[in-house]
């Protein structure tokens, strides 16, 4: 069923000194390769412990053999696994072997490649396994796998699901005016036009917690000078990176650190402290500053604890708080609280939910700001249904979003069916990018199964 | 009349065959038409409509193009509706009942005073073939006629076989001779044929039908005009339709007669086209639904024939009797022919160019329902293309076809070549990606400029358009000058039709932008003055898609590098690393001759074709390093 292609190897486990190491053979020479080095094809998807033996007869090594025949395979095609001892000198023994049999070295990502072309995933899931390969934590790798187990294709198709629908609704009552079905009479529509954006909101919001999952959270640390910006980026990252002094306006330039917090990815951003400038290179690392501040997926205005009482960011630093284009994204730290001496004024600190009190110098605190910095990535709700998602990904549901809405605006606006339908197509063309095409002929079909049409 | 040569030789008189020959002659190029029966010229053989959905912008594009069949509906229309008139502009359809002999009366007139064009009656038999070359046709008498193309329109109903009940006897179209010898010949050559289906309802005598007890259905006022040249004033008298209503007792007397159904016992496999379901389909099918709609349709105003539009059945006999007898206002009516059902050869079009010549014989031609095509609307648009390629290829000039954006004739044979079909193919609205643009108000705009160069529109046709194109601009031009300002009178008389207040200086363009603002009401409160006419209409449309348009228009731009992309007439599939064995089939059955066609194939994959690019590639980096 499938064409012929040349035969493809690869050791499937990380380099090194590993417990086991995996062996994955793809192509139609397979099953010679099997014959070969087991003297027989094995029963195909069943467990063997086997002898892996070289031309001259030796044994190479002692391990499971597993063999799964095309198209049910990973690949679509067959495909043979070696599961031997994980010492580098023996896989790569092992490997000569094979690689001596008409059979080549995979190129990187080769293998999801050819399960792409022959269809065996769709494009979200060959991602989601580059995703699973490169994933940085334990949760990463749990989203990429629920990703490559078709949870986010899964969403999408429900939702791309509701859109077909709707669309074979509409585009039955333009092709099919004289059979009493009327869109526009009925205000049907606009509940599903409703529903539909209600899904993809979700989908979304989803996405982008996965998105961030993946590519990990920025975090810019803002505020006036000598406020411990920099003391607590060392904090953090558990580094003596950013140079601390007394002085006030010691940091310039941006510094970026790229740290893990219990697995999650984060990018931490210091930055030159917030005042009216002083100086042409003080200037310009506070344009570079708000450059940041601007992009952040979360932005913490640290305030020092000794000089203000103030918890609410607009008394905090009004002129900081005016120009911030999103309230939701920001977090006042108070630094500095090891400087507090009044207990009363201490603890109704604590108490306030508004801020979060640390020292930069003691690492009072910290574990509050991390478990913090964690919910706001939605970290501690990850679930079984998370999944990693792509900047890709969200731009589709994004445009579909987008286009939906207009599609609505056009509906109660004009009543223009014609306008509707086509912002449906286009927002279905959005979508099948993250999942896969449908024709006019698939449309036409559904319209036909679900309606009765036709004179 | 002995061995006389042509440039054309059209072989078929239905409405394929009509538009071909027409279009061949417009162009200049000595015609002849042979039909088995000069009086049949034109024939509508089955329901005497013209326009629908999909279809009406077809019968639009073939006028634009010069051609007759809309200038025909406007001679014998009797009943104009438009169809989607609140849904847009871009699926607004025309639709016109007409009367038969008046639409055959108009055909013939416009073929009979064609310059260039002659008409013969003569059966085609055989062709003549020289290598791989058709270069005649010779007649049942013997006589032979050479021409440097041929087009063949001689598909009604070939090699039919009828079925009422579990009868079935071999036969055309409503009483016509079913197969000729020329269809076997075709047989023995490389074609590939299959069977197609498809039902018609049994005829009424409107003596005995109640028509006062039915809803009526008036046509609209001011009648819809069916061509670019035609007016009201066209028209011959109007009558309206009628409606009535299937019920449950009509519903029981089809299952009880479903025993004797050659569609339900197999006799026939499959059950006909999906849009175009028989009544016993719709109620197996649909068995929640107690009622259809049926459209009670004249089929002239000289005839009392009825067609109960809704009501096509293959049943037995006396289960049709019984059926209409069951519906309100057909208590007492009488079947004056029965339904059928009918199974019939056609060609796969994908045997098939672009330009309609056959891609085994050349100078040879097919248009019309031999490609698997239904509808006169899908024939006379194939046999105006078929017509002008044949006139083009006499003359040794490359061949010429719209793209799926510039018409639904682009979208028909793009579809048709690339899809092939299962069910006879219908044109649809949802067919057509770029429905915005296929408009049914500007098929002149996109096509008449073409038409023109082609040598299809006669003077005064491009007169009338050039008009109509310029009088645009001009109306436009007139109110992007037109200021008004904010807090003024006229501002102030706009504020109260529109929801956000007139804040700045506006262009009356600009103004008609917004929704619910039209022509009318900015010509009321400027003191501009201009007749209401299809011209403001145009303006219009052109302002408040003008975003949608271009954005469509950026579309075709994108996928313009794919459309453009020749695969190379000896490619392998076999070559090519990658592909699965099934999307290699599928590209060994269509043989595509773009990429862009190839990604349209359904069942080629985004990554089959990215497949075929990297092929191609790879190809042309060889040859370059081959040459260099
Ligand atoms: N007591 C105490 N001192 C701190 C704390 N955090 C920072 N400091 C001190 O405050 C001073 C400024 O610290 P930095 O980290 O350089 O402050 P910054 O905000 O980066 O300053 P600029 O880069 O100048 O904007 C240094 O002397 C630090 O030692 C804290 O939590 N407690
Ligand atoms: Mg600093």
């Amino acid at each position: 069923m499938l064409t012929s292609r040349d035969t493809i190897v690869a050791i499937a486990t990380p380099p090194g000194r590993g417990g086991i190491g995996i062996i994955r053979v793809s192509g139609d020479a397979t099953k010679a390769v099997a014959r070969k080095l087991l003297g027989r094809t094995p029963k195909p998807r069943y467990a063997r412990y086997t002898d892996f033996v070289g031309v001259d007869g030796s044994v190479l090594d002692q391990g499971i053999a597993l063999f799964y025949p095309a198209p049910k395979s990973f690949t679509g095609e067959d495909v043979l696994e070696l599961q031997g001892h994980g010492g580098p000198v023996i896989l790569d023994l092992i490997m000569k072997e094979i690689l001596a049999l008409n059979v080549r070295m995979a190129r990187p990502g080769e293998f999801s490649e050819r399960a792409f072309l022959n269809d065996k995933i769709d494009l979200a899931q060959a991602e989601a396994i580059a995703d699973l390969i490169d994933s940085a934590s334990q949760q990463a790798a749990r989203g990429a796998m629920a990703s490559l187990q078709g949870v986010f294709s899964r969403r999408i198709e429900e939702m791309v699901e509701s859109l077909i629908s709707l669309r074979t609704y509409v585009e039955a009552c333009i092709d099919f005016p004289e059979e009493e079905i009327d869109f526009l009479t009925d205000g049907k529509v606009l509940l599903r036009l409703d529903d539909i954006l209600g899904q993809l909101a979700k989908v979304l919001n989803d996405a982008v917690q996965g998105a961030l999952l993946r590519e990990g959270m920025t975090v810019v640390l803002a505020g006036k000078p000598n406020v411990g910006k920099s003391s607590l980026l060392n904090q953090l990252s558990g580094k003596d990176s950013a140079i601390v002094t007394a002085t006030a306006g010691t940091t310039r330039d941006l510094l970026r650190e790229y740290v893990h917090l219990d697995g999650m990815p984060l990018h931490l951003v210091d930055t030159a402290g917030l005042r009216r400038g002083t100086g042409e290179i003080e200037l310009e690392g506070i344009r570079r500053a708000w450059q940041e501040i601007e992009r952040a997926d979360r932005v913490l205005l640290l305030v020092d604890a000794s000089e203000s009482d103030e918890l609410r960011p607009e008394k905090v630093m009004p002129e900081f708080v005016e120009r911030l284009p999103n309230l939701d994204n920001l977090t006042v730290v108070r630094n500095k609280v090891d400087l507090i001496a009044d207990e009363a004024l201490l603890k109704k600190e604590l108490l306030s939910s508004e801020v979060i009190s640390v020292s930069a110098k003691t690492g009072f605190g910290i574990d509050k700001l991390k478990q913090h910095l964690k919910s706001c990535m939605g970290f501690s709700a990850l679930g079984e249904g998370q999944f990693t998602a792509r900047r890709r990904h969200l731009d589709a549901l994004e445009k579909a979003r987008d286009y939906i809405a207009e599609g609505r605006t056009q509906l109660i606006d004009t009543e223009a069916g014609d306008l509707l339908a086509e912002n449906l197509r286009l927002a279905q063309l959005a979508l099948t990018e993250i999942t896969g095409e449908f024709t006019p002929e698939d449309l036409l079909g559904r319209i036909f199964s679900t309606f009765c049409v036709g004179k | 009349m002995k061995d006389q040569q042509f440039d054309v030789i059209v072989v078929g008189g239905g409405h394929a065959g009509t538009e071909a020959a027409a279009a061949s002659a417009r162009m200049g190029c000595r015609t002849l038409l042979l039909t088995q029966n000069i009086e049949t010229l034109g024939q509508m053989s089955c329901n005497p409509a013209i326009g629908g959905i999909g279809k009406s912008h077809l019968v639009k594009e073939i006028d634009a193009l010069g051609g007759v069949m809309a200038l025909a509906t406007d001679r014998a229309g009797i009943h104009f509706r438009i169809l989607n008139s609140r849904k847009g502009p871009a699926v607004r359809a025309t639709r016109a009942q007409t009367d038969r002999l008046l639409y055959k009366q108009a055909i013939r007139y416009h073929l009979e005073n064609q310059p260039c064009l002659t008409l013969c009656q003569q059966t085609v038999d055989d062709l003549v073939v020289e290598k791989d070359r058709v270069v005649g046709v010779v007649t049942q008498m013997g006589l032979k006629f050479y021409a440097e193309s041929t087009v063949l329109t001689v598909g009604t109903f070939l090699g039919g076989i009828i079925h009422i009940g579990l009868e079935s006897h071999a036969g055309g179209r409503a009483g016509d001779p079913p197969s000729n010898r020329l269809a076997d010949r075709l047989r023995e050559l490389p074609f590939r044929v299959d069977r197609l289906k498809t039902g018609t309802p049994p005829r009424i005598d409107g003596r005995t039908v109640d028509f006062t007890v039915m809803e009526i259905q008036p046509g609209d006022t001011p009648e819809p005009v069916m061509s670019y040249m035609g007016s009201a004033a066209d028209h011959p008298q109007q009558i309206p339709c009628h409606i009535t209503h299937t019920n449950e007792k009509t519903h029981d007397i089809i299952r009880r007669g479903l025993d004797r159904s050659p569609l339900f016992t197999g006799v026939i496999d499959g059950t006909g086209p999906r849009y175009c379901p028989s009544i016993e389909d719709k109620i197996i099918r649909f068995s929640d639904k107690t009622s259809h709609q049926i459209f009670v349709e004249p089929e002239g105003l000289t005839t009392t024939e009825i067609y109960p539009n809704g009501l096509s059945t293959s049943l037995p006999l006396d289960v049709q009797q019984d059926l209409i007898r069951s519906i309100k206002g057909f208590e007492r009516a009488v079947i004056c022919r029965p339904g059928y059902a009918i199974e019939y050869d056609y060609f796969d079009p994908r045997d098939l160019k672009y330009s309609l010549e056959t891609r085994h014989l050349k100078s040879l031609f097919f248009a019309g329902q031999i490609n698997g095509t239904t509808g006169y609307e899908e024939a006379g648009a194939q046999g105006l293309l078929a017509g002008i390629n044949a006139a083009r290829a006499s003359r040794q000039q490359d061949p010429w076809y719209p793209r799926r954006d510039e018409g639904y004739l682009g979208v028909l044979i793009d579809d048709l070549i690339t899809l092939g079909t299962t069910e006879p193919y219908r044109m649809f609205t949802s067919r057509a990606e770029y429905r915005l643009i296929l408009r049914q108000d500007n098929a002149d705009r996109r096509l008449t400029e073409t038409g023109r160069s082609l040598g299809l529109i006669e003077d005064a046709r491009w007169q009338s358009f050039c008009n109509k194109r310029d009088a645009i601009e001009a109306r436009k031009q007139k109110l992007a000058g037109h200021w008004i300002q904010p807090g003024g009178v006229v501002a102030e008389n706009l504020n109260t039709l529109v929801e956000n207040p007139i804040s700045r200086a506006y262009n009356l363009l600009e103004l008609l932008k917004r929704p619910r603002l039209h022509v009318t009401e900015l010509l009321k409160v400027s003191g501009l003055n201009w007749p209401g006419d299809e011209i403001n209409e145009q303006v219009e449309i052109d302002v408040k898609y003008e975003g949608y348009i271009s954005r469509q228009a950026e579309e075709v731009e994108r996928l313009q590098r794919q459309e453009n992309t020749r695969l190379p007439k000896d490619i392998v599939y076999q070559d090519i690393s990658g592909l699965s064995a099934e999307v290699r089939q599928k590209l060994e059955q269509v043989k595509p001759f773009t990429l862009g066609q190839a990604s349209r194939i359904s069942g080629v994959t985004p990554a089959a074709v990215s497949l075929l690019l990297i092929h191609l590639k790879k190809n042309a980096g060889r040859k370059q390093l081959k040459s260099a």
